[in-house]
């Protein structure tokens, strides 16, 4: 530590932050109890407050000036017709008839020979196969011109999003003013939960499809950018070097070798992007986005667990093919191009897949069979019937793990650290608050969350605030212990971390959004069940962090631990997990961020707090001003945790040793 | 081969050189051009960092490469012979001084004259080769050609000449990380020959090939210098090549030139302890030539009848003399210049004998 904090003033003993933080804590718990109740800010659902009532007149304002305003009519609604006509020509050839027709251009046998040929010429047959057999398998689940329309748009904002990004990207890559100025831009937009967006999108560009397209590109482009001013700077010197000294152009250098030099990563860039999309474009149904959305929403509101499976599963089938798709593009991208035989074998293999495509949709336009998906295929309804079962059977067989352990934990855990957070004074909590995040982060991190949480009181919307805050640490709690117990034991043996992999990459792979169905079914609508998503959703990076800091400890020091007889809980507490302390925060940040994104979504399901603000707002027109701050409040509390976690965790990286 | 060595940079530039280079100066760190001229630019390179956190890499270097010439620069790591060699062609944008390529001044001229040059004149060679990764090999040596604008037949045509050149015949639709390094740096050293330049800068080429493929790889260079008559830079940390391949050699130390010199003068005249240092395991009879060594023959001599070449190696001399107790005549251009005999090789050969048991 390079300027003395008022830490250095205090006895030594004090002077280890942790029983700094410990003694801070203990006060504050103390305190909290005996002023529980007072000042508590608690405001019921349909009380606005003067703040909450500024942004419904305001909302209002701008929905009555969307057809006077010059920005609308010069800027947001050419905007918003472009983008709707964009997105409706992909829809009207794969999923809904346009006007006049019956038929979207291509019926669905069609489809899945397009999709099949766009694989193999992509990457390889296996791949290709997959993908159809994937797609044919949402068909059979009944949701097939759902699928379709999730499809279509994520493969619209998609488009749109590279439109954008690639060269943003591209630019950030080479001029490092240019990234210096967008990287405030990347990084809030990383830690803002995916439900702020909607509704000020909405208000914008009306419910539908453009403001549906729009929030999923202010997701996905961060993504690409960041992926793509990455792949450009990590490119070795040499070559670059070599092609200046051989007089290139700057077009030409981007041209011929950063650009063919940067493409495996820009590819994978390109997958994330593909998934990110995915994964908001249901969530987007919120803002009238068609598709796969719709009846997952419905499953939540209505709790129609059947339906809600059904279409959650085509949601992961799609993921998983986009996902398999793109990856394995980055995997050919890579390898050597065939040559000789090889290479005819290859052309002989495109030219009969497209021969076979242009057939299927030749079909697909002229036989009702090959058009529509057949209806005798549909096993969807079977499987929504058995996951309703299977659901009551467990609710019912199983109550005390279910009801049971949702009871407990919100008594035992959830209430009381609640009660701390919320249910005592405001002033305190914000204080106590601060001083942790000064403790932890330095003097401007705790001035800052000082700033931000009066902020949130200001707002009107504190109590709510502190009910989301109490779900995330706690859920960031459990992911930690999970992340640290699983990661570790991934990052010392191969095995285990083999043996995980299928379940990190699928979480890492499925919108968040359709955990909520099952977790729904199961433990009813809760904060717990919100907790719940929350770790599975965020457990699998903080895994995945935590294993690589534990396998990137230098062998030398382990080795020299075990030689000198230590346990294999010495070598982990007393070696590994020290000498991956950057990774146990940064994981933890992580962790924190997606859990925050998560939690808000399970106003859904019954976790109250600001996430539910955010969804009534949608709803109730009289409640939209205070949807929207609750919005913003959302932001500022994801802006104070990233900040105290980043902060603490460049500090550590700072201490010697 | 004659250079015009000018160290002072107030003499005329010697417009027959290839490069001539006067003054030169490259400081890297913040505010690098107002150490120029202070008085913080005679401090010592570790004073000056510590002073002003600036790294004076090359230090007011001038010295002459003439046309045809293999002009090795050479110098402990961190010395400053990369960033030297990069300000030539201004890959590295030098701090102060003058460079001209055939009487022209580099460092003013425009962007796109600079490419020009890069494109017809100068080429390079680096230690990690700088192939580009997802291009065949063909299509890494036409490489220079593509950006220049040659069509796709011509270029192909020459990179085929090329890959023949350096000894690459069947490897042409290889990707280069199919090669072994000596293959691959064959490929850099094709790349730099196709677009037929005039000057060849080669920083440390061969630095990350292991030893049998290094000596290979110098042969492989001397064979085309011989053929092709190419100006070239070379760079290198190792003597040996230095010695084998240079006509001269610039000896550096922390930015600075300590000396500039045929290879026998670094062995005969070191200018101080550093190069004496450096040369002293180098032994004499490996680097000079007869004509070094001739001395006119004493009135009791019978001087034996076939004379020997002044620009022989005398280690190389050793068996024409071996046998003989007489002299032999060293001829240059025809002419006699004058006479070895076995003891004047044995001298030389005990001295380096005598040196190296002082190590
Ligand atoms: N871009 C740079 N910024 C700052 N300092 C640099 C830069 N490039 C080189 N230097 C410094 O300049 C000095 C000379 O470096 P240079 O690479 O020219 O040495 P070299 O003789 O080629 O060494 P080597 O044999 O290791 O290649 C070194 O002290 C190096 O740290
Ligand atoms: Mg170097």
């Amino acid at each position: 530590m390079s300027t003395p904090t008022f830490v250095d003033t205090l006895p030594h003993w004090l002077r280890k932050r942790s029983s700094v933080i410990v003694i801070v804590l203990v006060v504050w718990v103390i305190l909290a109890t005996l002023l529980r109740g007072v000042d508590t800010l608690e405001l019921s659902t349909a009380t606005n407050t003067p703040v909450t009532e500024w942004f419904r007149e305001l909302a209002a304002s701008i929905r009555g000036s969307r057809s006077e305003a010059w920005i609308f009519i010069f800027v947001f609604n050419p905007i918003r017709a472009f983008i709707q006509g964009f997105v409706e020509v992909i829809r009207s050839v794969i999923a809904v008839p346009g006007s006049g027709d019956v038929i979207p251009v291509i019926g669905w046998l069609g489809v899945v020979a397009l999709v099949g040929f766009i694989v193999y010429a992509s990457s390889n047959w296996r791949t290709a196969l997959l993908s159809m057999g994937l797609l044919t398998a949402c068909g059979m689940l009944g949701v097939w011109i759902d699928t379709m329309d999730t499809l279509a748009m994520t493969m619209g904002s998609v488009l749109l999003s590279l439109a954008i990004a690639l060269p943003i990207g591209i630019w950030a890559g080479l001029n490092d003013r240019f990234m210096a100025f967008i990287r405030p831009v990347l990084d809030l937009a990383q830690i803002l939960p995916t439900l702020v967006y909607l509704a000020p999108l909405a208000l914008v560009f009306l419910v539908g499809i453009a403001a549906s397209t729009i929030a999923t590109m202010i997701y996905s482009i961060p993504i690409c950018v960041r992926i793509t001013a990455h792949a450009i700077r990590s490119l070795k010197a040499g070559p670059i070097e070599a092609s200046e000294s051989m007089g290139s152009t700057r077009l030409q250098m981007l041209r011929k070798v950063q650009l063919p030099m940067a493409r495996r990563t820009i590819i994978l860039g390109i997958n994330q992007t593909t998934l990110a999309a995915l994964s908001f474009v249901v969530i987007a149904a919120l803002i009238g986005a068609p598709g796969l959305g719709k009846p997952v929403i419905e499953a939540l509101t209505i709790r129609n667990v059947g339906n809600g499976v059904v279409a959650g599963l085509a949601v992961v089938l799609l993921a998983v093919m986009l996902d398999r798709a793109t990856t394995a593009a980055v995997q050919h991208s890579a390898e050597i191009p065939p040559e000789g035989d090889a290479l005819i074998r290859r052309r002989i293999g495109l030219a009969a897949a497209a021969a076979a495509t242009i057939g299927a949709i030749a079909l697909s336009r002229y036989q009702l069979w090959a058009a529509v998906f057949p209806e005798r295929l549909v096993i969807g309804s079977y499987i929504g019937n058995a996951a309703d079962a299977v659901t009551d059977w467990i609710t019912s067989n199983f109550y005390a793990l279910t009801i049971g352990l949702n009871q407990n934990f919100t008594i035992h855990v959830l209430n009381r650290v609640e009660a701390v957070l919320a249910d005592a004074p405001w002033y305190l909590t914000i204080i106590a608050i601060s001083i942790l995040a000064a403790i932890i982060g330095g003097r401007f991190v705790g001035v800052l969350s000082l700033v931000l949480l009066t902020g949130v009181v200001l707002i009107g919307l504190w109590n709510d605030a502190m009910v989301t805050l109490t779900q995330v640490l706690i859920a960031t709690a459990i992911v930690m212990l999970i992340g640290v117990l699983l990661g570790v034991a991934a990052g010392r043996s191969p095995r285990v971390e083999r043996a995980l992999k299928p379940f990190l990459d699928a979480g890492q792979t499925l919108p968040a959004f359709v955990y909520l169905v099952p977790v729904l079914a199961l433990f009813g609508p809760s904060r717990f069940a919100a907790i719940v998503c929350g770790v599975f959703y965020a457990s699998p990076v903080v895994v995945r962090v935590v294993a690589d800091g534990v396998r990137g400890v230098p062998k030398d020091m382990v080795e020299a631990a075990v030689s000198s007889g230590s346990s294999t809980t010495q070598v982990v507490t007393k070696v590994q997990l020290p000498a991956s302390k950057k990774s146990l925060l940064l994981g933890a940040n992580q962790g924190m961020i997606f859990v925050l994104a998560v939690v808000v979504i399970g106003g859904f399901v019954g976790a109250g707090g600001l996430g539910y603000l955010v969804i009534v707002g949608q709803s109730k027109p009289e409640l939209q001003g205070k949807g929207l701050a609750a919005g913003l409040a959302i932001v500022l509390l994801g802006i104070v945790m990233d900040r105290i976690a980043q902060a603490g965790a460049r500090r550590n990286e700072k201490q010697p040793t | 081969m004659t250079a015009v060595t000018a160290i002072d940079s107030q003499v005329q530039v010697d417009t027959d050189a290839a490069i001539s280079v006067r003054g030169l100066w490259k400081v890297f760190g913040e505010d690098a051009n107002s150490i120029i001229g202070s008085p913080e630019a005679h401090l010592s390179r570790p004073e000056l960092l510590e002073k002003t956190g600036c790294v004076a890499a090359v230090r007011d270097v001038s010295f002459d490469v003439a046309k045809g010439e293999v002009f090795v620069v050479m110098g402990l790591s961190g010395s400053g012979k990369s960033t030297l060699v990069r300000c030539l062609t201004r890959l590295i944008e030098p701090t102060a001084g003058e460079v001209f390529f055939e009487g022209e001044d580099i460092l003013t001229a425009s962007k796109s004259r600079l490419r020009e040059l890069r494109r017809t004149k100068f080429s390079m060679v680096f230690q990690h080769f700088g192939l580009l990764p997802h291009r065949r090999v063909i299509d890494n040596i036409a490489y220079p050609l593509e950006i220049n604008g040659v069509g796709k037949d011509a270029r192909y045509q020459r990179a085929r000449e090329v890959i023949e050149l350096v000894g690459l015949d069947g490897y042409a639709n290889h990707f280069p990380e199919q090669l072994s390094g000596g293959m691959q740096q064959r490929v850099g050293l094709a790349r730099a020959l196709a677009v037929n330049p005039e000057v060849m800068f080669l920083d440390e080429p061969f630095s990350a090939l292991d030893p049998l493929i290094r000596r290979d790889m110098q042969n492989e260079v001397k064979r085309l210098h011989k053929d092709l008559n190419k100006t070239m830079v070379f760079i290198t940390h190792d003597l040996a090549e230095a010695m084998k391949l240079g006509d001269r050699i610039v000896i550096m130390r922390d930015g600075d030139i300590v000396q500039v010199g045929t290879p026998v003068d670094l062995v005969m005249k070191p200018v101080d302890d550093y190069v004496a240092d450096f040369t002293k395991d180098i032994p004499k009879s490996h680097v000079l030539t007869m004509g070094a060594l001739a001395r006119a023959a004493r009135a009791d001599e019978t001087v034996s009848a076939d004379p020997v070449d002044a620009d022989l190696i005398v280690r190389k001399a050793i068996p024409r003399i071996v046998n003989s107790t007489n002299p032999v005549g060293v001829v240059k251009g025809g002419a006699t210049v004058g006479v070895v005999g076995r003891d004047d090789i044995l001298h030389l050969i005990a001295d380096d004998a005598d040196e190296g048991s002082s190590t």
